[in-house]
């Protein structure tokens, strides 16, 4: 993979998670799963981030029991995480934008 | 041993140095992935395939613990965790800071032991300077006096700014490492099937 492709998935990885966890609380498993298909990441950087992001106070874990062999750990949104995913989404926002603009504006001169 | 065991034997064992409860946690997170797998009707081979290289997962792990332990608790046990985690971490670039933090890490040092050995020394010869004069000294007992006092506070702030120091180089070393973190490609664990 591109270095550079690598640094940009890097960067909104958390802001994905963020946005994941707001319409629905989840598990390491789905989470891992629906983001690896859409960024090309393993599935295994997931609990080092998710990890962080709790001692961060940006999730909260619970465990609810499963049909089929231990409980499964879930992951929810705490307040600080909603406020993080707001601002991360507004700057995102912005930025690509910018980004866009100026993509746009360089096409238009060498056309 | 099949590849579901063969990754978590792995895991385990590039976690080895972190507190046991720490350990047991991560291994539980990585073990409900392979049930989760299971259960979607993956096999345990393709779930560790997509999981990524344990070893490279164990490295980050530690690092991220060494790095949050410095920030919960400024002690010199946690600045060293903080140093060999990101080592560990064996970014390429580091070749070209090892030299440099080597040298002023050795730098510091030296100070440090200035520093401290002003400030033993100035201590230990203030009461001396206030009771008795010094065989050679050419000034008074307060000259001797003022002399030691200065000794002591010279060598006592060289040592603060010292400890300083320190602290802001391992913050930038925090961040250094954090930036190094990176993307955990999946199916880089050949080495999982032999």
């Amino acid at each position: 993979m591109d270095s550079n492709l690598v640094q940009f998935k890097k960067g909104v990885l958390e802001l994905c998670v963020l946005a994941l966890l707001a319409r629905s609380d989840s598990y390491g498993y789905d989470i891992a799963s629906r983001l690896s298909a859409a960024i090309d990441m393993g599935e295994g950087t997931i609990y080092p981030l998710m990890r962080r992001m709790q001692k961060d106070g940006l999730v909260s874990t619970y465990l609810v029991e499963s049909s089929s062999g231990p409980p499964r750990k879930y992951y929810r949104l705490t307040e600080g995480g909603r406020n993080n995913l707001n601002a991360q989404k507004a700057a995102w926002t912005d930025f690509t934008r910018a980004v866009a603009a100026i993509l746009e504006l360089d096409l238009e001169k060498t056309s | 041993m099949n590849e579901r065991d063969s990754f978590l034997r792995r895991l385990r064992s590039g976690l080895w140095g972190l507190p046991r409860p720490a350990i047991d946690d991560i291994i539980a997170d990585y073990e409900g992935h392979f049930d989760a797998g299971r259960a979607a009707g993956r096999s345990d081979a393709d779930v560790a395939t997509a999981l990524g290289d344990p070893s490279r997962l164990a490295r980050e792990l530690r690092a991220e613990a060494g790095l949050r332990r410095w920030e919960d608790e400024r002690s010199l046990a946690s600045a060293l965790g903080v140093i060999v985690g990101v080592i560990g971490l064996a970014a390429l670039d580091l070749f070209v800071i090892m030299p440099v933090l080597i040298g002023i890490v050795t730098t510091l040092f030296a100070f440090l032991l200035v520093g401290l050995v002003a400030c033993l020394g100035g201590g230990f010869a203030l009461p001396f300077a206030l009771v008795t004069n010094f065989p050679g000294f050419m000034g008074d007992r307060l000259q001797a006096a003022l002399l030691s006092l200065g000794v002591l506070g010279g060598g006592a702030s060289l040592t603060a700014f010292c400890v300083l120091f320190t602290i802001g180089l391992v913050n930038l070393l925090v961040r250094y490492g954090r930036a190094h973190y990176r993307l955990i490609t999946a199916g880089s664990n050949s080495r999982l099937r032999d």
